[in-house]
């Protein structure tokens, strides 16, 4: 156990358990069914149902649940899941995105620090989605015009935001070399082998 | 070197169905309030005992929801130690090492400072191998132990000593 265990001397190499590829569980089974259930139902919302039926307004409560749910679970979740791993750091985001685009190759176990900015904009903006909806159907906001303008703006910029999310995971996997896709799926992000050092 | 798949243990399983059945009763919670409040807001008459029945109702799933969410709290915890043990008790340390790290909440670069820590290399050498200052490699060793919850090196070898014991009982 001392220095001379290590054959080469030379830069940042990592040790041998780092040699091989890692397996690290991340994400919980709950997180990842709350995450496609709530990407189905957004689907769903958008291109299937008709607004002026009662269908539309079931999976809006529905997708409002599972955030909400989530919400709840970033308080009391394991580690990966929890606020506290992923806080939303505008001038961390902006660093990451930097780093990025000079080279760094840093390796998150939860969201990255730009990814975080935009899992809170999303269920913020869901969340928006499903008040501005509610309120259309109640007697008080029935008809009003804002409420409806809302809810449509809001179904852009969150168009808009799932469009820049999938290009982040996508840019994200190709960069660093990790399945983020395969982690939401199965739960485990694949380290390439040589730890990473950022 | 892979971890176990969920679904092939009994706990992994068991999180799976417990996952799956918060995220059915939490939609139905909320559903439940929904129509709560709707009835309310429409003709609210608080000395209905049908409304205070699904108050009641929406209220028991709620609790539920958060049973269960402690419950599948407590699985995970015991897949990772039972994890630990197994990893360990196959002599697959470096998996052990991990799952500790993992959930220590450790960043990518205190992992590996603490890997080199744990193979018993002073901070001198391992800011010289990662070409950073010394006192980056102390704040990281720091933050590490700090998150780890021990006091010192000499802990954070025992956290290790500790899981290989208990795994070749
Ligand atoms: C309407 C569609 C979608 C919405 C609203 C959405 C929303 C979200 C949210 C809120 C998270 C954070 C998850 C959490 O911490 O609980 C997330 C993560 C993620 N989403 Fe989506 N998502 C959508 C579609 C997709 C699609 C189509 C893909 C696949 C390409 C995808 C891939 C991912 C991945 C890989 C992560 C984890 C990112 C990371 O490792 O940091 N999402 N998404
Ligand atoms: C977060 C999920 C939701 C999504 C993605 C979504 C999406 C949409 C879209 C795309 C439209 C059509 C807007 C247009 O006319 O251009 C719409 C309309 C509407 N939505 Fe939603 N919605 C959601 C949640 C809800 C909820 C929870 C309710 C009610 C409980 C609701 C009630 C309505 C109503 C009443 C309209 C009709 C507005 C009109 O008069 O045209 N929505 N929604």
């Amino acid at each position: 156990m001392t220095e001379a265990t290590f054959t080469t001397g030379k830069g940042a190499q990592a040790p041998d358990p780092a040699a091989a590829p890692r397996d690290i569980r991340v994400w919980d089974p709950l997180v990842r069914l709350i995450h496609w259930s709530v990407a189905a139902g957004v689907f769903v919302n958008a291109a299937v149902t008709d607004p002026e039926k009662q269908p539309h307004e079931l999976v809006g409560y529905a997708i409002l649940a599972l955030v909400l749910l989530r919400l709840v679970w970033g308080l009391m979740g394991p580690r990966p899941a929890r606020f506290t791993s992923f806080p939303p750091n505008p001038l961390a985001a902006l660093r990451h995105l930097w780093g990025l685009f000079h080279g760094a190759r840093g390796v998150h176990l939860s969201h990255n620090p730009a990814g975080a900015l935009m899992v809170y904009n999303l269920w913020a903006t869901l969340i928006g989605m499903g008040a501005t909806g509610i309120m259309m159907t109640t007697p008080r906001y029935f008809g009003i015009e804002w409420v409806e303008e809302a809810h449509e703006a809001l179904f852009a910029w969150l168009m808009l935001s799932v469009a820049l999310h999938i290009a982040g995971v996508l840019l994200d996997t190709a960069l660093t070399r990790v399945n983020l896709v395969r982690a939401m799926l199965d739960g485990r992000k694949r380290l390439p082998p040589q730890g990473p050092a950022g | 070197m892979t971890q176990t798949p969920f679904r092939q243990t009994a706990d992994g399983r068991r999180a799976i169905v417990l996952a799956a059945v918060i995220v059915l009763q939490a939609v139905t919670a909320v559903f439940f309030v929904g129509d709560v409040v709707s009835d309310f807001l429409h003709d609210g008459r608080l000395e209905d005992l049908h409304m205070w029945i699904e108050m009641l109702a929406a209220l028991a799933l709620a609790g539920g929801v958060a049973f269960l969410m402690l419950e599948l709290r407590r699985v995970l915890t015991r897949l990772a130690a039972l994890d630990r043990s197994m990893r360990a008790a196959r002599g697959e340390m470096a998996e052990v090492i991990d799952g500790f790290f993992t959930e220590w909440n450790l960043t990518p670069s205190e992992r590996d400072v603490a890997l080199l820590v744990l193979k018993g290399i002073d901070n001198e050498a391992i800011a010289q191998m990662r070409g950073t200052a010394p006192g980056t490699v102390r704040a990281q060793c720091t933050s590490i132990y700090a998150k780890a919850g021990v006091d010192g090196r000499a802990q954070l070898f025992s956290v290790f000593m500790e899981e290989l014991l208990a795994g070749e009982s």
